[in-house]
């Protein structure tokens, strides 16, 4: 297991690599970007996910973003216990008072679930998920 | 005599049995994925199946106890209808617990609004809670469990061409 970790100081990007799955924040010029890759299904993946997720939260608070595209294309699987941080995610962002920013979910035509799973999420939080 | 090959395609089934690392749950999903879309050719719901089939599969391997998990899958194109079955080991405890859940699951007659409830109920920092729910909205299956000696079986089933998942406006919790 590993922690969330910030290379250096020139390269600001927050990552969590495991043996199914790596996650990665990357700011560019353009807008900041969240990559999840290959398949999020170990027993308790909250316990890598949540503590990415709340190093991710507090860079876009303190940058001021407005939104975050959250890459799903690489993204074989994710099961119910990972997906759960999305919506821990989520209520970050819910909790976040003016500072509210939005998620813009890149999915995969390919990966049928994403589909579904992202219309959940939704449904959850419309004012916090965009699917694009 | 001859005997004509029947034009009505007959349910076909699958059986596996396994005492089951964590491991290979990646592995059964992918293989159910790509066996129904070998057994269902021109039908979409392979992903959900196998979606169903990774849920149901992680709520049986921490119960196992190291004796063996059985999957059937039943896909019978004739019937309009898919089937899976899961079960393991399980004690009084177990199988009151889960059931517990089942029902508060099943009573709520909208699957989206069952899933979105426990969405914000699930806890956080743990794994569980979020699983069963997901397969009765997202793959479109209705669920039941029934016991057996030591053994429970949770049977996930529905239509094999399942009307795509639509939502209304308003539906947030």
């Amino acid at each position: 297991m590993s922690s969330p970790s910030l290379p250096n100081a020139r390269t600001p990007t927050i990552q969590i690599s495991e043996e199914k799955y790596s996650a990665s924040l990357h700011v560019k010029p353009l807008g900041t970007r969240v990559q999840f890759r290959c398949t999020i299904s170990t027993v308790n993946p909250a316990s890598v996910l949540n503590p990415f997720v709340d190093q991710v939260h507090e860079h876009l608070l303190k940058a001021g973003a407005k939104d975050v595209r959250v890459d799903f294309t690489e993204l074989e699987f994710c099961n119910s216990s990972g997906f759960k941080s999305f919506i821990y995610w989520i209520q970050k962002i819910q909790a976040a008072g003016d500072k509210q920013y939005r998620l813009r979910f890149i999915s995969s035509p390919a990966r049928k679930w994403q589909r579904t799973s992202l219309l959940a999420l939704s449904c959850y939080s419309p004012s916090a998920v965009e699917i694009g | 005599m001859t005997t004509e090959p029947s034009t009505t395609p007959r349910p076909i089934y699958l059986m596996l049995r396994m005492k089951p690392p964590w491991v290979f749950v990646d592995e059964i999903r992918r293989f159910v994925e790509s066996f129904c879309s070998c057994a269902c050719p021109g039908e979409t719901r392979e992903a959900q199946v196998a979606l169903a089939v990774h849920e149901l599969m992680q709520n049986a391997i921490p119960h196992a106890g190291g004796e063996s998990v059985d999957l059937t899958l039943q896909v019978d194109p004739a019937a309009d209808r898919i089937e899976i079955a899961v079960s393991n080991p399980a004690t009084d405890e177990q199988f009151a617990d889960f059931k517990d859940r089942l029902d508060r699951i099943n009573r709520a007659p909208d699957p989206l609004q069952s899933y979105l409830r426990a969405m914000a109920e699930a806890p956080m920092n743990q794994r569980g809670g979020l699983g069963l729910a997901r397969i009765r909205f997202e793959a479109q299956l209705e669920l039941s469990i029934t016991r057996e000696g030591n053994r429970i079986t949770v049977l996930a089933w529905g239509r094999l061409r399942a009307p795509q998942l639509q939502v209304s406006g308003d539906t947030h919790v």
